[in-house]
């Protein structure tokens, strides 16, 4: 349960939300650009938590549970981010919105 | 699709649908192109809308339109970890009919149908991946291999201004000219909702919360009480997290569990995560809000407001949409769509309230980006209070508390200053 009384994980919380995953990714991240990035601020935007680093400090990223703000568009400062929004019809679909 | 149209829309949104609205009143064939696979499964904000422009425009929205709840509350909390001062404004019953509480997708679905209703073509699950240009005119959209054919294209795609940055019709966005809003919806029964805010069932609450909950940086969170949910968010300007190492999936929970919010939330569960920008930047200077053969409307305009104490984005939204409409309607008559033609737009956005109200508040960002709003003054708030209210033999007078509240926090000079800051600018 979804319960308020404590705090829920990121993904319990992307659990609640209704999806219709496209298999072509609507993000393309440029990794090798962020391994000269200092800054890596889609480590604390994105608010679905995609963005991780690996044992080896390397960015990685998965684009379902994406929440489609464009928050990593707009703050890296690499340019590494390809931003699309979902073809038509896929992505998230806010009920509440 | 080979068909030409009068007018192509990008994003059914407020402003978009507003536009289309109008148009198609005039007898203009319109396509509105939506990338999401429902009308409003896209669009999401904190949970407000003004009215005035409803009831000039759309009178009927009172018997039709989705309120959840009328405002009745005006909260505004200042708030530490673990305590808060809250200011509270109870409305009067002519107040009451200023604002109601709503979800946005709802919203948004209502005012299709009417535009529908008024002709226009609503294409759902169509993602608009450019522009038509030639001869440096804008001659309709482009998505996925088909062309669509417009005179007039209307860019209402909304904050994350993703053609208008990619096509260069104007500068990128800066991470310092948007904010990145979480919400999180809770269901809870009608009756809980009305007994613990204090209203009926018709009236709700409006909450802007200052300090712990965007964790001092420039941002804040909202609150309001819809019928059988309370929405709760956070909004932080984009490029605080990395500055603050503040990590936007997790503030809102930190946010959720301070001692007031769960009391608040008590016995409720979460239905919807979602996220969007919100403007921090003020509309785009005059040249980027129109072209040859195009408009820009609602938020990607930049027509959003925040004075600190109101937050809004729909009514200036609809607005543009309907001034855009007016601009086509004379354009189409005179058989034009060159930009001086269509520069008439900006002279009715002038005659309107959006550039009324938008050049008042002008100095309203750089104010609202003075972290001490955020940090120290929510701090001093309460540290004044718990002083002067606490009673242990020890005299607690008012002028040595506030010294002492504000001590290492703020100096007189910048109590001074801020005061100043606010009376201009806000």
């Amino acid at each position: 349960m979804s319960s308020a009384e404590k705090k829920l994980s990121i993904e319990e919380r992307l659990a609640l939300d209704v999806f219709n995953v496209d298999e072509e990714p609507h993000i393309i991240v440029e990794k090798d650009k962020c391994e000269k990035c200092e800054l890596k601020p889609c480590l604390y935007v994105c608010p679905a938590n995609l963005y991780t680093l690996d044992e080896n400090g390397k960015i990685q990223f998965n684009y379902e549970g994406c929440l489609e703000c464009g928050s990593c568009r707009v703050a890296c400062p690499k340019e590494a981010v390809k931003w699309n929004h979902p073809r038509g019809g896929f992505g998230v679909q806010f009920r509440f919105g | 699709m080979s068909e030409k149209f009068d007018v192509a829309i990008v994003g059914a949104g407020p402003s978009g649908l507003t536009a289309a609205y109008f148009l198609a009143k005039k007898g203009l064939e319109v396509v509105v192109l939506e990338k999401g696979g429902e009308l409003g499964s896209k669009n999401m904000y904190g949970g407000r809308i003004y009215t005035h422009v409803l009831n000039r425009y759309f009178p009927e929205y009172t018997r039709e339109a989705p309120v959840e709840r009328w405002v009745r509350k005006e909260q505004l909390y200042f708030m530490t970890k673990n305590s808060a001062v809250k200011l509270e404004f109870f409305a009067d019953d002519a107040f009451l009919k200023e604002s109601f509480t709503a979800y946005l997708t709802k919203f948004v679905q209502w005012l299709g149908k009417k535009a529908e209703e008024a002709g226009v073509l609503i294409a759902t699950g169509v993602r608009v991946d450019s522009l038509i240009l030639e001869d440096n005119t804008v001659k309709g959209v482009i998505a996925g291999d088909d062309k669509l054919y417009a005179d007039y294209t209307i860019i209402a795609e909304g904050a994350n201004t993703l053609l208008l940055d990619n096509l260069n019709l104007k500068p990128m966005t800066k991470p310092e000219e948007v904010a990145l809003g979480v919400k999180e919806v809770f269901r809870l029964d009608e009756e809980r909702i009305n007994e613990r805010f204090g209203v009926n069932s018709e009236e709700g609450v409006a909450g802007l919360l200052v300090g712990f909950p965007s964790l001092g940086s420039i941002g804040g969170g909202f609150l309001y009480t819809m019928k059988n949910e309370i929405t709760l968010g956070v909004v932080i300007r984009l490029d605080e997290p990395v500055k603050k190492k503040i990590k936007m999936y997790e503030v809102v929970e930190d946010f959720r569990m301070h001692p007031l919010i769960k009391k608040l939330l008590r016995d409720s569960y979460m239905i919807e995560y979602s996220a969007h920008f919100v403007l921090e930047r003020g509309k785009l200077p005059d040249k980027y809000l129109y072209g040859d053969g195009y408009l820009v409307v609602g938020a990607a305009a930049g027509f959003e407001l925040n004075t600190g104490l109101v937050v809004r984005g729909v009514d200036l939204a609809i607005e543009s949409g309907k001034q855009a409409a007016d601009t086509i309607i004379e354009a189409h008559e005179k058989g034009k769509q060159d930009k001086q033609t269509l520069a008439s737009y900006i002279s009715r956005l002038k005659n309107s309230f959006i550039y009324r109200e938008l050049e008042a508040f002008k100095k309203a960002p750089r104010f609202l980006s003075n972290e001490r709003l955020y940090n120290q003054y929510p701090e001093v708030v309460n540290e004044f209070l718990k002083e002067i209210l606490t009673v242990n033999g020890t005299p607690r007078r008012l002028y040595s508390t506030f010294r002492k509240a504000m001590r290492n926090k703020v100096s007189l000079l910048d109590l001074i200053r801020d005061g100043l800051g606010a009376v201009r600018s806000l």
